[in-house]
């Protein structure tokens, strides 16, 4: 018989689940389908444009940031939405949470197991899409070498400066870490829904929802704010719709990076602050209603 | 003066009932009512009932899974709502997937880490659940390649990796052919001779009867009959003798005993086989993994 003592919290039954849902997850084909996918499209986007080399390398970044962003997103979503309701029908969960598992140990390790899945295939994506990035950096570099090679030596050095300039950015280190808090609050969003939906495909359609409105969303309220005097009751309602459906548009800083633009470290570190609070709100509500759920 | 306090019930429950609302209509399910039972430690028990009379929701009201909405449930004197109470227990449910991508070694590590064990202690444990439930030759094997019969044994084995003191089965035999159920059925028995306690569901009556020492039968969520499978069996004024090899003159002197003694003769035959036992010593196999 066993004597281990019970601990309301712990991080080995976590780490169990985590490694459960990844291993889960990474065995699914469609995983490996929608990898190969987005590694296609960034690794394609070096053929994609022969303009100048600025032109260039803002279509190579356009494409691939916005591959990553998508397919990330696309992800988050898949992979979570499966995870609840597949477990309640085959009665897995009642196994998992027969064992000495609290309820909120389960829906954490199934987020970070996500979570986990997300960093692993952006981190392959970002890997392509610098490589890539770099070999057509280089051959830049030498076809703008062999052309400066009778220019004098400041000239050419200011050459080669801007084509570095133009491809490497720190900022782009930035754009990839957003993309990230992104998928982290769509999963998480995708969790909660999952806890009360009936099925995989309800709760796909609805994130497809909160998507667009989510990106359609900060455009609406302008217009109304612009139309409507800003009371306590559209302010409350307001603050409500962007509760219920974050605003994605903050959580898309592609355009900047792109474009080349610096991103404030104050922006930056408010978007992260940002989706912390969202993805930590979502898997709130989500432990709320789960807590309770009859299983 | 010692003061010797009686050991804690595996199980108790008093006074639990379950309501169910239906979704979009005013009235609602009583699954279970007003239900009193205790399951002493180093018992089978066994809950029978037809299909719907709450044989499930009861499993899964001792277990934390659904909240009784009246009556308190309780786990070697834990309520059933505390996580810590699930410490001592392992369950099995009606019919169970597990997780089809993991093999039978991965899915034994994954509930045996859920239960806190690790290192050699937790690769020891797992090499004795496959040997216990004659699953080693297929512990490379996927789940999803499993049969059902070998899905209820993996089942059995993550009940108890981490030795649990009370087991909880929902309908252990369903679906798996006789050989199997026999199977499970011995290891059941052989679980209780190392004091573990055993709770199961089932509406096989003949499987129940072997080996439960004490039932309790359900309908409409009310328990409607509950005690020791010897008193709640036995005729009162009947007695049943078995010969073997009995001569027709000794049976015919019992005759003349009983007639003298005022008593009835009511039955006489040969008893007869079981259709499973036919069945079974028709189709042994001869190597034991020969169904995996």
């Amino acid at each position: 018989m066993n004597n281990l003592t019970h601990r309301v919290f712990s991080f080995r039954r976590l780490a169990a689940i985590v490694g459960n849902t990844l291993t889960g997850l990474t065995r699914l084909k469609i995983f490996y389908v929608l990898l190969l996918f987005a590694l296609l499209l960034i690794g394609s986007s070096v053929f994609m444009a022969q303009m100048t080399f600025q032109q260039e390398f803002q279509v190579l970044k356009d494409i691939a940031l916005g591959a990553m962003s998508i397919f990330t997103s696309l992800l988050a979503v898949i992979a979570t939405a499966r995870l609840l309701p597949q477990d309640v029908e085959d009665r897995t969960a009642y196994t998992v949470l027969a064992k000495p598992v609290s309820r909120f140990e389960y829906l954490t390790g199934k987020l970070l197991g996500v979570l986990l899945l997300l960093a692993l295939s952006l981190t392959a994506m970002s890997a392509l899409f610098l490589l890539v990035l770099m070999l057509r950096e280089q051959s830049v570099l030498n076809e703008t070498a062999r052309q400066m090679r009778a220019a004098p030596a400041e000239q050419s050095a200011e050459a080669l400066r801007l084509v570095r300039a133009a491809a490497f950015n720190v900022n782009l280190f930035a754009g990839i870490a957003v993309i990230y808090l992104k998928g982290c609050l769509l999963a998480a969003l995708t969790l909660f829904i999952s806890t009360f939906a009936t099925s995989t495909i309800f709760t796909t359609i609805v994130m497809a929802f909160v998507y667009f409105i989510g990106h359609l969303q900060a455009i609406a309220r302008e217009y109304w704010l612009q139309n409507h005097s800003a009371g306590w009751f559209t302010t409350t309602f307001l603050a409500l719709v962007a509760l219920l459906f974050p605003d994605l548009q903050l959580f898309n800083l592609t355009d900047d990076v792109v474009a080349g633009n610096a991103i404030p470290l104050t922006l930056l570190l408010k978007t992260i602050g940002l989706g912390l609070f969202y993805s930590s709100f979502y898997l709130a509500l989500a432990w709320a209603v789960f807590f309770r759920k009859e299983l | 003066m010692v003061l010797t306090t009686a050991p804690k019930p595996a199980v108790s429950l008093s006074g639990v009932t379950k309501i169910f609302p239906v979704p979009f209509q005013r009235r609602s399910v009583v699954a279970v009512r007003d239900l009193n039972l205790e399951v002493a430690p180093g018992q089978i028990y066994g809950l029978l009932g037809p299909n719907g009379s709450g044989k499930s929701t009861t499993l899964k009201i001792i277990l934390g899974l659904v909240t009784p909405t009246r009556g308190r449930s309780q786990i070697f004197g834990r309520t059933s709502d505390q996580v810590a109470s699930r410490e001592s227990v392992g369950f099995l449910p009606e019919s169970p997937y597990f997780y089809k991508f993991l093999t039978g070694t991965e899915t034994l590590r994954f509930y045996g880490k859920l239960c806190g064990l690790r290192g050699a202690a937790l690769k020891n444990r797992i090499e004795e659940m496959l040997a216990l439930v004659g699953l080693t030759k297929a512990r490379d094997r996927r789940l999803g390649g499993y049969s059902k019969g070998m899905l209820q044994r993996i089942g059995l084995a993550q009940a108890l990796i981490q030795e649990p003191a009370l087991l909880v089965l929902d309908e252990p035999t369903a679906g798996v052919d006789p050989a199997g159920a026999r199977e499970i059925r011995d290891l059941i028995l052989e679980l209780k001779t190392r004091g573990i306690t055993v709770l199961l569901s089932s509406h096989l009556l003949g499987q129940v009867q072997e080996i439960c020492d004490r039932v309790g039968i359900l309908a409409n969520g009310i328990l409607v009959r509950e005690g020791a499978l010897g008193e709640l069996l036995g005729v009162e004024n009947q007695m049943q003798f078995v010969l073997e090899n009995a001569r027709p003159d000794l049976i015919e002197a019992i005759d003349d005993l009983a007639k003298k003694s005022g008593a009835r003769v009511i039955e006489r035959g040969r008893p007869q086989t079981s259709l499973e036992q036919l069945f079974l010593e028709a189709t042994e196999a001869p190597d034991e993994n020969a169904h995996e």
